[in-house]
């Protein structure tokens, strides 16, 4: 094994994570809200995704590369329409609330979706069953033999992961900073109430911000099932700590610290696995430092590898 | 003056409530007890993650219940089923327990599907004299107590018709080195104490036989992402890489194994003999291996019976991994009290001598011979290796644990 | 006069009577049977003979009556003298229309879950007999009726001036009748009659708040704080002798007593302090590993056994080292970030004590199977597993626990409420509402924040050592993020910085589930909307903090109006009113 190896493990680990991160930096920017209930999208998009599979593919077993895109279409749908929702009415209602209450709403709805899911998912004619882990289609194309290349092993998934990490990157810094709802999404994180009186409708702002990070968490719940060829209605909580951690990583309200953080992760998870020696080495501590860096970092550099903007919300 | 208002008031509630229940024409209706009820309780995850099999238990005691009624196997007693869902949780267990031992009518427990739950059922039900019967703790600690070189019975009322650990490691170990002839495999766990225990005891065997563990890696139950432990493993080349857990984490194992380059076979215990392993591990799963208690259910004509019984019965979930034995675990129970029920004044007097009688059952069952040693374990040690053909478990090999 | 005011005072007398009869109907539809079988809830099969339900009906039906009679006549007796002009000054006094809403929405539920029950355990509507749905219709009448009233002033009752001797008794009396109560409530089995008697008791304590009685017993208990406290302690010394020697009850008991003396330390940090804690089961689990290790236990992996005392005090010095490891880097920062590190504090933990194994770590605690077969405490030869007879009335294992935990309750209650009200106390307060302001006034913030932190631990580590010998066994799978969530959500439902809140909230989240076993499928969905709308509509609990409502509340001036027309002088504490 080459160092390479957990290397690209990490990264590919590490882009999902990325992906998620960059829904709760976004959103955190413009409200200063830990939207806790992020990973359920991540969750309720890779179900999406599968019901589209379910619904267009299954009867003729169809595996072609081109069901991908609508796969991910299909996601996005739903990965957006819940957290649209949820913004809207449970959210917004308590946008000068004391800071307690909107985290407190983020674990039900956060709860609530994941029962949601268990629950009534299998309910749909012709769906499976989700009370246990759910077999995700094998898109050959994308999931097929793992390419050997200079002695490490690259899955295909992995470019998957990783292209789609880039060209979300590449689609967010032009949105941001090209479009016109993108520089008013900046205006607004900078100072809603001024970008308010500058005509900027701040609710249709906020919204957006939840849809584009929905949009992105759908990607990365597709993702994670073609990697992993299996989906599951608690695979959100997890992957959403972990996002976060990614998040404050980089600095939360930075969009490239939120794809940094999450690759920095994801590596420092992988090397952990291999290089930490003797009992606290392996896979059974890999979490434990990975939270124990999110404590460092909040202690030592509050704002992050990439700087965040200084907020104060005690 | 205050004490005599509060007497006053206590004095007037009650009355109150004395002239409540005075009130009204009801006419105390006796049920004309032409036969006593003992009822055989089931604590067991019924909703929740592993419901699927906890459901598969209920349902296979409710079948062999049934069937004894029909039989009228115990002369003037009826026999009814009385399910508690513990969610798989140690505190919700204990209640279920509580509440199952406070009712007089309860006679035995067959139950639990977790070791973790049994912890804490144990003591309770052994507390009020309720002989239990698991279908699927296989923590060895359970009936020996914590120092296996020193065996010592913990609590005298538990029972359990599955093997242990202890029996189904080494007999995968024996398997692979005897068998298969391989010498290096690659260990993982997945730290809990089914899987953690299983994979101690094949790791001992295999090197005592002779063989070479190249890696003793761990994951953590919520994983998905197993990649980098399959980099480390894939650089040791293992022939054959074993792996203590359930099928959730097994068939995603091997699926990634196999995508990241790694073309061994997955070997792992009962918990992996499910078709959903075959389902998560997809089309590449062929070839790997599993054990599970007991001759193939099909080979036996008891296990044949029980399966177009269940069939006939019309149960809404499968029999699932545990049912069989939940099945054999309640024909136990049934058996001893043929013997404890008919010399008892009622269902509570008969708890005691269900416990005795059952050390002494013996019988064949869907799985093999049921029987219990002076520990309560089971003394069949009939056990088999499964594998996957063409998308389907077929039996490979059977044979006695030595 | 004006004419126009009479004729708005007469359409309100018919929707009075409207309402009156509506309650009638429900009355007189008790006599009549609700249900074709016997089987379902208590069996209201019979004609002209009530099933204790049924009598509950009647109750709720005259107390309604009772009310809305009384705001009928008020206007006559006012008109009239002598004793009944009295009368009627005292009605004045009472919030007749807001206790008949009340009730009038509890027997309007009380019918909707009886036919709901009936319909479910005998299958179908049709077993429904027509009592049902005449009482149906009567609720019907009296909730549209009720709605339709304007509430008029708020009940001023508390300022009646009292005998003590009255007010004592009251408690008192109040007291027992909770005793009964919660006895009879539990010894339902019937999932679908214990909810009914639950709507029940409701419906009389929402009558009671609405009417005034509530606040004039909130005067009085206030007036009386140690008899009322006393009382309160007796009441539930004595609940384990209602229990008959079953233990099925008591273990329920027992379980939402740890549960509650845990949610209550949670309060001290996120109720007083302000600060949230996400991965406070950690501290739980701390003092349970703690006091398990050192216990005698064969699995125990420490070999030295101390005395129970001296157990628990470690188990809770443990669990607060861990809060000041945890909090002190991460206290400075600020508070969404704290939410963040504590819970993933609280993986740390789980996943640590999962692996100290002896493979992946040392052997302290054997991973994921934990420590098993923990022996019951003996106190000077009082041994807690056997059953002990007092006063003809047998006391089982979980009995014994509970007086344990009554008294740990009790100790940790004492904390809280001297802490709050001490100067401590108002420095969290202070941080709580504004960290500048606070330290600009020279409140110590991060010491005051530490010692919340480190002090909540410290009575999650004590709760937990008693915990590990009631289970039996300490695995680390008890001690999981979702069991934070829970008491952070037994705080938020009763009530956030409010002792009688945490405890209402404790019982209603363990209580609930263990009657209602046969949907504990939707347990979690529940919940999470449950977490949701109350955050939306009624985020300060259901006995709330007074101050602690206003901050929900900003914009509401009636609320704000209401909280400074009660207090009798300004800057008075209103957290320990009992409802």
């Amino acid at each position: 094994m080459t160092f390479l190896d957990p290397l690209i493990n990490g990264l590919s680990l590490g882009s999902l994570y990325a992906l998620i991160a960059v829904g709760y930096t976004v959103v955190y920017g413009i409200v200063q809200l830990i939207n806790f209930a992020h990973g359920e999208i991540f969750m309720v998009g890779a179900f999406g995704a599968l019901s589209t599979w379910i619904v267009l593919g299954q009867a003729s077993a169809n595996l072609s590369w081109w069901m991908l895109p609508l796969m991910l279409v299909g996601g996005m749908v739903v990965g957006v329409t819940v957290a649209v929702l949820m913004e809207r009415f449970a959210y917004r209602p308590l946008r000068h609330a004391p800071r307690l209450a909107p985290l407190i709403t983020a674990i039900g709805i956060s709860v609530f979706l994941q029962e949601f899911v268990r629950l009534f998912y299998g309910a749909i004619p012709g769906f499976p069953d989700a009370k246990a882990a759910v077999v995700f289609p094998q898109i050959e194309f994308f999931t097929g033999p793992a390419i050997e290349f200079g002695g490490a092993v690259i899955q295909r998934a992995t470019f998957f992961t990783l292209g789609a990490l880039a060209v979300s990157w590449a689609f967010l810094w032009f949105f941001v900073n090209k479009t016109k709802i993108g520089r008013a999404m900046l205006a607004t994180s900078q100072d809603p109430d001024t970008a308010r009186l500058m005509g900027i409708d701040v609710n249709r702002i906020i919204t957006i911000a939840f849809a584009v990070g929905a949009a992105l968490a759908a990607i990365a719940g597709t993702a994670h099932g073609l990697r992993y060829g299996n989906i599951d209605f608690k695979m959100g909580f997890l992957a959403g700590l972990k996002a976060f951690t990614a998040a404050v990583l980089g600095g939360i309200g930075n969009i490239n610290g939120a794809v940094v953080g999450g690759l920095v992760l994801g590596v420092v998870e992988s090397l952990a696995t291999v290089y930490v020696p003797g009992q606290f080495g392996g896979a059974a501590w890999k979490d434990v430092w990975a939270f124990v860096l999110l404590i460092i970092v909040l202690v030592f550099r509050p704002q992050g590898i990439m700087g965040a903007k200084v907020v104060d919300r005690a | 003056m205050s004490k005599k208002t509060m007497v006053l008031g206590v004095a007037a509630l009650l009355s109150a409530s004395i002239a409540l229940t005075a009130c009204g024409s009801r006419t105390a209706e006796t049920s004309a007890a032409t036969t006593k009820t003992a009822k055989i309780a089931v604590i067991a995850p019924l909703t929740g993650d592993l419901s699927v099999m906890g459901l598969g238990i209920k349902n296979s005691v409710d079948l062999a219940i049934k069937q004894a009624n029909d039989a009228k196997a115990i002369p003037g007693w009826t026999l009814a089923l009385d399910a508690q869902d513990d969610t798989a949780n140690p505190d919700v267990g204990a209640n279920a327990a509580t509440k199952v031992a406070a009712d007089k009518s309860v006679v035995a427990v067959v139950g639990t599907l977790n070791s973790g739950v049994a912890q804490s059922v144990q003591p309770i039900l052994n507390t009020g004299n309720i002989a239990m019967v698991s279908p699927a703790n296989t923590n060895p600690s359970l009936t020996i107590g914590a120092d296996p070189a020193n065996p010592k019975r913990t609590y005298p009322n538990y029972f359990r018709v599955c093997t242990t650990d202890a029996v189904q490691g080494p007999f995968a170990a024996q398997y692979v080195y005897n068998t298969l002839k391989l010498t290096k495999v690659a260990v993982v766990n997945d730290k809990k104490p089914y899987g953690q225990g299983l994979a101690e005891a094949f790791a001992k065997e295999f090197t005592k036989l002779g063989g070479t563990v190249v890696d003793n890696a761990t994951v953590n139950k919520d994983d998905k992402d197993f990649s980098t432990v399959i980099s480390v493993m894939k650089s040791k080349s293992p022939e054959l890489v074993y792996f203590g857990t359930e099928f959730q984490l097994a068939g995603p194992m091997s699926s990634q194994m196999k995508a990241a380059g790694l073309n061994v076979p997955l070997m792992g215990g009962d918990g992996i003999y499910d078709d959903k392993f075959i389902a998560l591990a997809g089309a590449k799963a062929e070839g790997d291996l599993a054990t599970s208690v007991g001759a193939p259910i099909e080979s036996l004509a008891s296990g044949k019976s029980f399966l177009e019984a269940y069939k006939a019965a019309g149960y809404k979930d499968g029999y699932s991994a545990y049912g069989a034995y939940a099945y054999d675990a309640a024909n136990a129970i049934i058996a001893a009290l043929k013997v404890s029920l008919p010399n008892s004044a009622d269902a509570a007097a008969a708890r005691p001598g269900t416990i005795t009688a059952l050390a002494n059952v013996s019988f064949d069952g869907v799985t093999g011979k049921v029987g219990f040693d002076k520990y309560g374990d089971a003394t069949a040690k009939v056990l088999t290796v499964y594998t996957v053909a063409s998308g389907k478990w077929v039996a490979k090999a059977t044979d006695t644990a030595k | 006069m004006t004419a126009s005011a009479t004729t708005r005072q007469r359409a309100y007398n018919v929707e009075r009577i409207v309402g009156l009869v509506g309650g009638l109907i429900f009355a007189v539809s008790a006599f009549f049977p609700w249900a074709y079988g016997h089987e379902a809830l208590d069996d209201m099969a019979y004609f002209g003979s009530p099933s204790p339900l049924q009598w509950f009906a009647v109750v709720m039906a005259l107390a309604l009556i009772n009310c809305l009679a009384a705001s009928l006549l008020e206007p006559t007796l006012n008109n009239s003298t002598g004793f009944l002009k009295l009368l009627g000054r005292i009605s004045k006094r009472f919030g007749w229309i807001r206790g008949a809403r009340a009730l009038a929405i509890g027997m309007l539920a009380y019918a909707v879950l009886a036919i709901l029950a009936v319909a479910l355990e005998l299958n179908g509507l049709v077993n429904l007999e027509m009592g049902a749905w005449v009482a149906l219709v009567g609720a019907g009448i009296a909730f549209g009726s009720s709605m339709m009233l304007p509430t008029g002033r708020a009940p001023f009752l508390e300022r009646i001036p009292s005998y003590p001797v009255l007010e004592i008794a009251t408690i008192a009396l109040l007291l027992m009748g909770m005793l009964f109560a919660s006895a009879y409530a539990l010894s339902q089995e019937d999932g679908g009659t214990f909810l009914m008697v639950l709507v029940f008791i409701g419906a009389l304590a929402g009558f009671a708040i609405g009417s005034g009685f509530g606040s004039w017993v909130a005067t009085a208990g206030r007036r009386h704080r140690t008899v009322l406290v006393s009382s309160a302690f007796l009441v539930a010394f004595l609940f384990p002798f209602t229990q008959n020697g079953s233990d099925a009850n008591m273990s329920i008991a027992t379980q939402v007593l740890i549960f509650a003396a845990t949610a209550v330390g949670l309060n001290i940090v996120v109720g007083l302090a302000g600060l949230l804690d996400l991965g406070y089961i950690a501290f739980l689990g701390a003092g349970a590993f703690t006091a398990a290790v050192l216990s005698e236990s064969a699995f125990a992996t420490i070999n030295w056994h101390p005395p129970f005392i001296v157990v628990m005090l470690l188990s809770g010095c443990i669990s607060a080292t861990l809060g000041l490891i945890i909090g002190s880097p991460t206290l400075r920062v600020s508070g969404d970030y704290l939410a963040i590190v504590t819970l993933a504090f609280g993986e740390i933990f789980r996943i640590t004590m999962n692996n100290l194994d002896g493979s992946s770590g040392p052997n302290l605690v054997h991973g994921s199977s934990g420590i098993p077969a923990i022996p019951n405490l003996n106190f000077f030869g009082f041994d807690f597993g056997q059953s002990h007879v007092v006063a003809g009335i047998e006391l089982g294992r979980f009995a014994n626990y509970f007086f344990l935990m009554l008294v740990i309750m009790s100790i940790i209650i004492l904390v809280f409420t001297r802490l709050n009200h001490s100067r401590i106390g108002r420095g969290w307060v202070a941080i709580r509402e504004d960290e500048r302001a606070a330290e600009a006034m020279g409140v110590n913030v991060f010491g005051l924040k530490l010692l919340a932190f480190a002090g909540g631990a410290f009575l999650a580590g004590f709760a937990g050592a008693v915990k590990a010998h009631v289970d039996v066994s300490v695995v680390p799978d008890q001690y999981v993020f979702l069991e934070s969530a829970f008491l952070l959500a037994a705080i938020v439902l009763g009530g956030m910085g409010t002792v009688m809140g945490v405890l209402l909230g404790a019982t209603l989240l363990k209580l609930v589930p263990e009657k209602l076993r046969f949907m504990s499928d939707y347990r979690m969905l529940i919940f999470g909307l449950l977490m949701v709308v109350m955050m939306r509509f009624r985020p300060e609990g259901i006995i709330p903090n007074q101050r602690r409502a206003l901050e929900f509340h900003v914009d509401d001036e009636e609320l704000v109006e209401d909280v400074e027309e009660r207090l009798p002088y300004e800057f008075v504490e209103f957290e320990e009113v009992p409802a």
